[in-house]
C-alpha cells in the first residue's frame, strides 16, 4: 500500500485553481486500479483498507484531512453517495464501487475479485 | 390496667383461654372479688400456648359475622371492652413477619400473660355475658363450696376448650399457608435476579427490567415476536419439503424467509442506532448464543461451517461456490474486526493517553468515537445478510428450503441449550431451599422441551 500524495502544483498547474472537486475525485480515482478515498482517523477506512490488503491488493489512499482541498472532495462524496458519510469510499479501474456496504456486498456475492482482476489489481 | 380493645377476644383462642378459665374456676378457692386480678397474674400457667408467638403485640380484626359490644359494668378490669358473641370468628393479625418461634424474654411473656388473663376476665359474650358476672359469683362460690362445679360450667369449660382448640388449628394452617408463601416468595425473587443476570428477556416486561433502555426494550419485543414467526415459517419449510412441493411453489416459502430475515436486520439497523451496547454485547440473545457472538451477531464463516456437512449432496460447482462464500465472508469479518481493534485503539488513547488537557474535551472526542460502533454493528449485520443471499443463490431451491431449516433448528437448539442451562439444578448457597429449587427447575424446563419436540 502506498500513499500518494496529491501534488497538483506538479502535475496539472494550469487546472489547480477552482477544479471542480468531484472532478478532482474523478480524475484521481482513474489514475490507479483501486483507490480509496480516506479519512486517517476513521476505524472504517482502515477496515476497508484491511480488506484490500488482504486480498493481496496494493490499494492508492488518498487521505482527505491531509490534502488542502479535502474538504470540498468530501461533501462532493457525500452528494456523489447520498450519504452522511463521505469515507471510506472505493473506486476500482475508475469505477465507483461504494461505500463500505457496498465493497463488502460485491465481495460475497463475488463479484469483487473479477473486478480487481479485471482492473489488473490483481494477478492469480 | 388499660387493656386495649384490641387484645380482648374469647374462643378465638390460640392461648387457651378454655383451660385458663378453667383454671381459674378451679383455683375460685383462693380468689376474692376485689382481689380478682392478682392471682390471675399468677396462676403459674405455663405459658405453652403463649409462646406461638410470644413477641408479636397481637391485633384483632372483628369479622363481619356480627359482633355485639355489650360493655357495661360486666368487666372489672377497668377498661372499655369490646364484647364479642361467641358466634363470631376472630382472626388473630400478626403485626410482625413470621420469625422463629423460639425465645422470648420470660418477663415479657408474663406480660403477654397478664394482658390475655385480664381480657380473659373482661370476657363477654352472648352466652359468656353472664359469664364474667358469674365469675365473681363463682368465684365466691368457689370460695365457699370448694370444687363444687354445676354442669352448666362444666359444659361451658368443655365448649371453651373445644373453641380453643380449633383456634389453634386455625391459627397453624395461617401460619403454614405464611410460611409457604415466604419460600415460594423468595424463589420467585431469585429466578427474576438470575434471568435478569443472563439476561432472558421475560416476554412482556421489558421495559420493566433492570436498566434497558426504551430501545433495547422495543427491539427485544421485537425480535420476540420475529423469533414466533420464524417458527411458523419453519413448519412451512417443512411442511413444504415434505409435500414435496413444485420449485417454483417451494421458491416462494424460501423467497419469504429470506425476507424474514431481511426484517431482522432492517429491526437491528434501527436499534444499532438506539442502543448499539445492546446488541453488541448480545442482551438481546440467550446466554449460549452470546458464547458465540461476533459483532452484536452470529459470525457468518462459522454459520457456513456449521452447514456445509450437512448440505451433501452438493455439485462440484456448489462446493467451489459454498467454500468460496466461506472464505470471503472469514476476510471481511477479519477486514471489520481489524477496524473494530482501531477503533478500541483509538478510544484507549482518547481516555488514557498522557496529561488531560480538557477532560470534557476528551471525553467529546470519546463519545464521537464511540458512535462509529453502530457503523460496525450495521456492517457486520450486512455481512451476514448478504451471506444468507449467497447461500440461496448457489443452492437449489430444496437445498435452501432444507439449508434454512437447518439454520432455524440449530439457533433453536443453542436457545433451549440457554434455557436448560438457567434451569439447571444448583447446589450452591441454597442447601435449605434446595427442594423448592428441584421444583422450579421442573417447572421451568417444561417449557423448553418444545423446543425439542419439532426436531
Amino acid at each position: 500500500m502506498h500513499y500518494q500524495v496529491d501534488s497538483w502544483g506538479y502535475y496539472m498547474p494550469a487546472r489547480s485553481m477552482g477544479s471542480d472537486p468531484m472532478e478532482r475525485v474523478a480524475k484521481l480515482a482513474s489514475e490507479s486500479a483501486v483507490v480509496i478515498f480516506s479519512l486517517s482517523s476513521c476505524c472504517m477506512c482502515h477496515a476497508v483498507k484491511r480488506l484490500f490488503c488482504g486480498l493481496g491488493v496494493n490499494p492508492t489512499v488518498y487521505e482527505l484531512d491531509q490534502d488542502p482541498r479535502g474538504k470540498d472532495m468530501e461533501t462532493a462524496l457525500m452528494r456523489l453517495l447520498g450519504n452522511s458519510q463521505a469515507v471510506p469510499v472505493v473506486f476500482i479501474g475508475g469505477k465507483l464501487i461504494g461505500a463500505m456496504d457496498r465493497v463488502m456486498a460485491s465481495h460475497i456475492n463475488g463479484t469483487l475479485v473479477p473486478l480487481l482482476k479485471e482492473a489488473g489489481a490483481l494477478w492469480l | 390496667m388499660n387493656v386495649p380493645t384490641g387484645f380482648i377476644h374469647q374462643e378465638g383462642s390460640a392461648f387457651g383461654f378454655g383451660e385458663l378459665e378453667e383454671a381459674i374456676v378451679l383455683q375460685g378457692l383462693n380468689i376474692r372479688n376485689d382481689e380478682a386480678k392478682a392471682p390471675l397474674f399468677t396462676t403459674g400457667r405455663p405459658a405453652a400456648t403463649l409462646e406461638m408467638f410470644p413477641s408479636w403485640p397481637m391485633r384483632f380484626k372483628q369479622t363481619p359475622r356480627g359482633s355485639s359490644k355489650s360493655g357495661g359494668g360486666s368487666t372489672d378490669s377497668g377498661s372499655a371492652v369490646n364484647t364479642i358473641s361467641s358466634k363470631t370468628e376472630n382472626q388473630l393479625e400478626p403485626e410482625s413477619p413470621i420469625s422463629s418461634k423460639n425465645t422470648t424474654p420470660l418477663d415479657h411473656q408474663q406480660q403477654k400473660q397478664q394482658e390475655m388473663m385480664a381480657s380473659d376476665v373482661s370476657r363477654t359474650g352472648a352466652s359468656q355475658n353472664q359469664s364474667i358476672a358469674k365469675l365473681p359469683q363463682e368465684k365466691r362460690r368457689g370460695s365457699t363450696s370448694e370444687k363444687q362445679l354445676d354442669a352448666k360450667t362444666l359444659r361451658r369449660l368443655a365448649q371453651n376448650r373445644e373453641a380453643a382448640r380449633k383456634s389453634r388449628l386455625r391459627k397453624k394452617a395461617y401460619v403454614q399457608q405464611l410460611e409457604s408463601s415466604r419460600i415460594k416468595l423468595t424463589q420467585l425473587e431469585q429466578d427474576l435476579q438470575r434471568s435478569r443476570s443472563q439476561g432472558f428477556f421475560l416476554g412482556g416486561c421489558a421495559g420493566a427490567v433492570g436498566n434497558i433502555s426504551s430501545g433495547a426494550a422495543i427491539f427485544d419485543m421485537e425480535y420476540s415476536r420475529w423469533l414466533e414467526d420464524d417458527q411458523r415459517h419453519m413448519s412451512e419449510l417443512r411442511t413444504g419439503l415434505n409435500a414435496h412441493l413444485s420449485d417454483s411453489d417451494l421458491r416462494i416459502i424460501v423467497d419469504t424467509y429470506i425476507s424474514h430475515y431481511d426484517e431482522i436486520f432492517r429491526l437491528k439497523v434501527v436499534a444499532a442506532k438506539a442502543d448499539v451496547f445492546h446488541l453488541i454485547t448480545g442482551m438481546w440473545t440467550t446466554p449460549a448464543e452470546r458464547c458465540f457472538l461476533w459483532m452484536g451477531g452470529f459470525r457468518p464463516s462459522e454459520l457456513i461451517k456449521m452447514l456445509i456437512s450437512q448440505l451433501d449432496p452438493l455439485t462440484e460447482q456448489q462446493v467451489m461456490g459454498i467454500y468460496s462464500l466461506q472464505h470471503s465472508s472469514q476476510q471481511a469479518e477479519e477486514a471489520l474486526t481489524q477496524g473494530l481493534e482501531q477503533l478500541q485503539r483509538s478510544l484507549t488513547d482518547t481516555i488514557a493517553g498522557g496529561p488531560v488537557i480538557d477532560g470534557m474535551q476528551q471525553m467529546a472526542i470519546a463519545i464521537g468515537k464511540l458512535a462509529n460502533l453502530e457503523g460496525f454493528v450495521r456492517q457486520a449485520d450486512n455481512l451476514r445478510q448478504q451471506t444468507l443471499h449467497q447461500l440461496s443463490r448457489i443452492l437449489t431451491v430444496r437445498q435452501a428450503a432444507r439449508c434454512f431449516l437447518m439454520i432455524g433448528e440449530y439457533y433453536g437448539r443453542l436457545r433451549a441449550l440457554s434455557s436448560l442451562w438457567t434451569s439447571r439444578p444448583r447446589e450452591s448457597m441454597m442447601s435449605d431451599e434446595h427442594s423448592c429449587q428441584t421444583t422450579t427447575d421442573l417447572q421451568m424446563v417444561q417449557p423448553s422441551q418444545n423446543h425439542f419436540s419439532e426436531f
